[in-house]
């Protein structure tokens, strides 16, 4: 499978929203679990590679189930742990992307340290500057929030993930009340009918 | 499967009240099935079957059944248990009879009733018939009841087989007796018209006349002993008491007992019923939850705005498994992101 797939390209319209807001750093949480935002985490870097010529960092920052180190095999590798824990510097955690591909950095060591907003801030302006875009995967909301609300406050976008006709809507209520307003957390919403007639196609053109 | 987790979450305390509603009273009505609940059980030593009555194989009627004597009695006695003529002269004969009778339905009650009887071979020869009720007296005379009126109904077949016999006995006597009559009458006759000494033909006339007298004598003779015998043999079997023996009476327990069951099976379906419930609960609660239908949903997130959408994929017997595993292999190329680099 390559990036000319349809799978890859369903990401496509999220992706250049991304692009063309402008943001360099973007997170995806939700409220509960199995929502779906790995996924999405992962598609979108990958569309993203595909629409800017920069480098795209993946950055998986679930401290509660990191799939994305897991689908990498990289579950003993030194990571973003192991880099605010001050065990390793970022550069040779990274996993370098390449024309078709994000750099990823994956979790490290979850034991060795915790998110806080003076790491990440550090590590994010000095490590990180490099990259110009970032894609954070969090963990949930309801589950996670204290892995959570440290990168809200960085990061350029947080988006909430919740599938279509399945996410209770008092949990999205709560997950958001979590975040708080200043966050100015948008939604993604997931699995939906797919719609004829996209613009993603159209952007693509232009830009390319 | 999470949507439904996270509804049973939600409304915990409320599946957390169903269940100890539904399983405190499945247990309270157990407990109480158990502690109020008496049997009282006779031991019968039988002998064989009375063959008036005897089972039979109800599919392949021709075919034996090779059953002890105890399996024959507990069949023949649950067979009776089934009919509703038997059960209400059980019942007619206990404290129960007049409830029952009372009513212009009894079949339920009798229903009821019949399901409370147990009995069982305990062996080749030895059978148990059991009552469970909630009056230890009640328990014991129904089982005294049951024994009584099985005797009863064994009596009353014998009797009317015994009548059967004699009255196709009574017919062959009659015709019997006829021919002995008509014989005398023949050597009377016989003998009225020949005086003196006979000729040789006429001696063997008479004699003919006379053997045939002789074997009407006899055949009248065996009908009669026939008569008699089948009289006298259910009585005389019935008396030696060899057919059907109460080993141990039926007696009125002092203490619970013979609930086991029914308590478990109480406990059991509450228990069954509660999770069900539960589960039914989650799943209406799960459906009917307030979900967003659609991005037109999204205005009642408040503040949150709507960023974009990610359509369903779809491909022939794809699943989202697959979709991620698609991901992972393009942008993790076999778990090295950076293979294809180091490939160049």
């Amino acid at each position: 499978m390559t990036l000319d797939d349809p799978l890859p390209r369903s990401f496509d319209g999220l992706a250049s929203r991304v692009d063309a807001t402008g943001f360099r750093s973007v997170a995806f949480t939700s409220a509960l679990a199995g929502e779906g935002v790995s996924t999405i985490a992962l598609g979108t870097a990958l569309s993203l590679v595909a629409l800017r010529s920069e480098a795209v960092l993946l950055i998986d920052a679930n401290w509660i189930q990191p799939s994305l180190t897991e689908d990498a095999q990289l579950a003993s590798a030194p990571g973003l742990a192991d880099c605010l824990a001050g065990n390793t510097d970022a550069a040779s955690a990274i996993r370098p992307g390449s024309r078709s591909r994000p750099a990823f950095l994956p979790i490290g060591d979850r034991t060795a340290a915790r998110p806080t907003l003076r790491s990440l801030a550090s590590l994010l302006t000095r490590d990180l500057a490099n990259y110009s875009t970032a894609i954070v995967d969090l963990p949930p909301v309801l589950a996670g929030e204290s892995f959570v609300l440290s990168w809200a406050a960085l990061v350029d976008q947080v988006l909430v993930v919740l599938r279509e006709a399945s996410t209770p809507l008092p949990q999205v209520r709560e997950a958001l009340g979590k975040l708080g307003n200043a966050t100015n957390a948008q939604i993604v919403l997931n699995r939906t009918v797919p719609q004829s007639g996209s613009a993603t196609a159209a952007l693509r053109a232009v830009r390319t | 499967m999470r949507p439904y987790l996270a509804t049973a979450r939600r409304y915990w305390w409320v599946l957390v009240m169903v269940l100890a509603i539904i399983w405190g009273a499945g247990l309270v009505a157990g407990y109480v099935e158990y502690a109020s609940t008496y049997s009282s059980e006779a031991t019968v030593w039988v002998h064989r079957a009375p063959q008036d009555l005897g089972a039979a194989n109800p599919d392949e009627p021709n075919l034996p059944l090779l059953q002890t004597s105890a399996s024959q009695q507990a069949d023949l006695l649950n067979q009776l248990l089934q009919t509703k003529s038997f059960l209400r002269d059980v019942v007619r004969k206990t404290a129960l009879g007049p409830s029952i009778e009372a009513q212009t339905d009894d079949g339920a009650a009798l229903d009821a009733i019949a399901k409370h009887f147990k009995v069982q071979a305990l062996g080749t020869n030895l059978i148990s018939v059991s009552y469970a009720a909630h009056d230890p007296r009640t328990a014991r005379d129904m089982v005294v009841a049951a024994l009584a009126v099985r005797g009863e109904r064994v009596a009353a077949a014998g009797t009317a087989a015994t009548t059967a016999v004699s009255t196709l006995y009574q017919k062959e006597l009659d015709l019997a007796e006829g021919k002995a009559v008509a014989a005398q009458q023949a050597i009377d006759e016989f003998n009225a018209s020949h005086s003196g000494d006979l000729s040789s033909t006429d001696q063997e006339e008479w004699a003919r006349l006379r053997l045939t007298l002789d074997l009407a004598n006899v055949r009248v003779m065996d009908l009669r002993n026939r008569i008699d015998q089948a009289a006298l043999a259910p009585a005389i079997l019935d008396m030696s008491g060899l057919e059907f023996q109460v080993v141990d009476e039926p007696r009125e327990e002092g203490a619970p007992h013979g609930g086991t069951r029914p308590a478990l099976t109480l406990a059991g379906v509450a228990f069954i019923a509660g999770l069900a419930l539960a589960a039914l609960l989650v799943a209406i609660g799960t459906v009917l939850v307030d979900h967003v239908a659609g991005p037109a949903d999204l205005v009642r997130l408040g503040p949150a705005r709507l960023f974009a959408t990610v359509p369903r994929v779809g491909r022939a017997g794809g699943t989202s498994r697959d979709l991620r595993a698609m991901l992972a292999a393009v942008a993790f190329a076999d778990g090295r992101p950076d293979a294809e680099a180091t490939k160049t």
